[in-house]
């Protein structure tokens, strides 16, 4: 169990942290105020569960694990995820030809915001937040396998629809 | 020589042993066409490093880092008791095993007992039991044995939002009382006794007392929190609450 001082040292570091994972919640809820809701209770769900954090783990990793599920929870308690939740298949088609006259707009956000939930979370945890494969797999529950596919699988999607400084010719 | 996109991708990412690194780097200069894939997903990379990166700039909510810092001053419900929590952080017994997130709430929750004394006045319906814990007495014990969940009436001192079974086998209730000052709780049923394990307290925010649901809900986070550390499966569904009921809601055995 820990002391007094570690708790509190744990917490500040979970404050540090904040921006990041509010940062990682916008990738999951699309209206800010129900993102930072979803920190918040992964927060307080942290705090309550100190003790099964293993001191060898990344902080960053598990709260990642916790905003997700606690994100998971919340759309199952809720049973609106249609209306505050990233909607995946919300987007309109976009024929290939009004895509690139679009192209130059899209953002990052946009085309990260399209792609299906779980290619979009695997490339947000290893691309986005930097996280290896390894605690990208741990954070999303999956084999590593299923991590580098999904994050293939969105990268793919991603370079079809963005515009980069380099390697523009397929 | 070929290599699969997903190589290069783990390449490009820093995923790959010092080996297949040094095999790739060798492809690249011999290759060109893979130095441009290669190249492909460094540029992803870095585009998406930026994405969301206005979030960071932000200043945060002060209500996240309360939260961080375990300070439940959030205007959706304040904690004020977790009893078992300060039981067990007091007496240092051992926990039940599904509890113990709840003691470390308990140590954490800043203000705890700041509420209590409000609770002590409170017609009855909550009292000290005789292991010190707080027990449900009367209209509101009899609202949790008897009622099932969001049965509303005003005229019930109670209303009951969620049951449960706990990890450690008994039967669990989230409430709210009735009345102006917003309280709910989790309770449990030890014996012949709704044990509360934990209330908490939304300021003035439900003061229009036709809508009683509104800030008392079962859904502050300090009850959520606590449901959730002890929780185990998914909460009973109308049937459940009515076999339940008719079992007088004994824990399960084990």
């Amino acid at each position: 169990m820990s002391t007094n001082e570690s708790v509190q040292n744990i917490q500040e570091q979970i404050v540090a942290l904040l921006p990041r994972l509010r940062r990682f919640a916008r990738n999951l809820v699309r209206n800010p105020h129900d993102a930072d809701d979803v920190v918040q209770i992964a927060v307080e769900r942290a705090l309550l569960r100190l003790d099964q954090w293993r001191s060898d783990a990344r902080l960053d990793s598990w709260l990642f694990k916790i905003v997700r599920n606690a994100w998971i929870d919340e759309v199952r308690a809720r049973g609106r995820r249609a209306r505050i939740f990233m909607p995946e298949e919300a987007g309109e088609q976009i024929g290939e030809s009004s895509m690139e006259r679009e192209i130059d707009r899209w953002s990052a956000e946009t085309a990260l915001g399209r792609l299906p939930e779980d290619q979009r979370l695997a490339v947000s945890l290893v691309l986005v937040e930097g996280l290896s494969y390894k605690d990208a797999a741990e954070v999303l529950d999956v084999p590593l396998g299923t991590l580098t596919s999904r994050l293939a699988r969105g990268r793919e999607a991603l370079q079809a629809v963005l515009r980069l400084p380099e390697g523009e010719s397929a | 020589m070929t290599i699969s996109d997903e190589t290069l991708m783990a390449y490009a990412d820093g995923e790959l042993d010092a080996a297949t690194r040094a095999s790739i780097d060798a492809a690249m200069l011999q290759d060109p066409d893979i130095a441009k894939r290669v190249a492909r997903h460094r540029a992803l990379r870095k585009a998406m490093q930026g994405a969301f990166s206005g979030v960071l700039e932000e200043p945060v909510p002060e209500r996240l880092i309360a939260a961080a810092r375990g300070q439940n001053t959030a205007p959706k419900g304040a904690v004020v008791e977790l009893t078992l929590a300060r039981e067990a952080v007091r007496r240092k017994t051992s926990l039940r095993s599904g509890w113990q997130p709840a003691a470390m709430a308990a140590s954490l929750a800043l203000g705890v007992g700041l509420g209590f004394l409000a609770w002590q006045g409170r017609s009855g319906l909550i009292q000290q039991g005789s292991d010190g814990g707080l027990v449900a007495r009367a209209a509101l014990a009899e609202v949790l044995s008897t009622e099932l969940s969001d049965d509303r009436s005003p005229a019930l001192v109670a209303t009951t939002h969620l049951s449960f079974r706990a990890k450690s086998g008994e039967y669990c209730r989230t409430f709210s009382l009735t009345g102006t000052d917003a309280s709910s709780g989790l309770a449990c049923r030890e014996g012949n006794d709704w044990k509360i394990m934990a209330l908490a307290e939304s300021p003035r925010a439900a003061t229009n007392s036709g809508d009683f649901r509104t800030a008392a809900s079962a859904d502050s986070p300090a009850i959520r929190a606590a449901v959730e550390a002890s929780i185990d499966g998914e909460p009973l569904d109308h049937a459940g609450e009515i076999a339940a009921r008719q079992a007088g809601w004994a824990a399960a055995k084990r």
